[in-house]
């Protein structure tokens, strides 16, 4: 105990620059929880989600502009490798919304227990996963 | 108190305020658009100019744009706080972000106003 005590003072002594910070630059040593899982993700497909934002109001003023460059989109929209694409980008809108709503939850102090907490984290990954599912059904069949 | 917390004394909490409230906004649009989408089934080119045609579902779209836009300057930027910690190089993201997202305001503005 007091030996503690001595090992923190030392510490405090120490400036900053100097202090012996543990350091774990490894991500793959980090066993994420569901609920960090969840949150990492919120803000990735978020990411995703922004970079994609020209390429949504492009195909959108092209599909607008006239007949054939409607076509055009269609086509472009049903080629099987843009179909897995736009899969992928749903599942970073489905999940985005999900988690959204999961956060906008908590901020009303609903779910906040850590039980809650991991529940809710698997209701959002297993509604993202379904919404998608629905989706790939519907753009195969 | 909560009133208090809204002034310009306190910007963090402005901004995770506008954070919620344009999330909210483009949910509620989202989950509508959604469901249009699947009663209207729009299935060719002139039904999918009807689909844009009036003029409420073109504000509300604009009105889910700019709460979009103001949701991903927050977001984007609080990613660039975190994992850029190089001030000069921040500022130089942060204002390509307000840029590009500017740049897609105005066009998103245009294509369903004009």
């Amino acid at each position: 105990m007091q030996n503690n005590q001595q090992k923190n003072s030392q510490k405090e002594k120490l400036r900053p620059g100097q202090m012996s910070r543990p350091k774990n630059l490894n991500l793959f040593t980090i066993r994420l929880p569901i609920n960090a899982l969840v949150s990492i993700l919120h803000r990735a497909t978020g990411c995703v989600l922004f970079l994609i934002l020209p390429v949504i109001l492009l195909l959108l003023q092209l599909s607008l502009n006239s007949a054939e460059h409607y076509q055009t989109v269609i086509a472009i929209l049903h080629s099987p490798f843009i179909k897995v694409m736009l899969l992928g980008l749903a599942w970073a809108f489905f999940h985005h919304f999900f988690a959204g709503i999961r956060h906008l939850a908590m901020d009303v102090h609903w779910m906040t227990t850590l039980m809650k907490a991991r529940y809710t984290s698997k209701v959002v990954l297993v509604l993202g996963a379904l919404a998608t599912l629905v989706l790939a059904v519907k753009i195969w069949i | 108190m909560l009133i208090e917390l809204l002034t310009k004394r306190y910007p963090g909490m402005r901004a995770w305020l506008t954070q919620r409230l344009s999330a909210l906004v483009m949910a509620v649009y989202s989950v509508f658009a959604v469901t249009r989408f699947l009663i209207v089934q729009p299935s060719n080119y002139v039904a999918w100019i009807d689909f844009f045609q009036p003029l409420w579902w073109r504000i509300a779209t604009l009105l889910f744009w700019i709460s979009l836009c103001i949701h991903a300057w927050l977001g984007i930027r609080d990613v660039f706080k975190d994992y850029v910690p190089n001030p000069s190089v921040r500022d130089v993201l942060d204002k390509l972000l307000v840029v590009s997202l500017w740049i897609y305001l105005i066009w998103a503005t245009w294509l369903l106003l004009a």
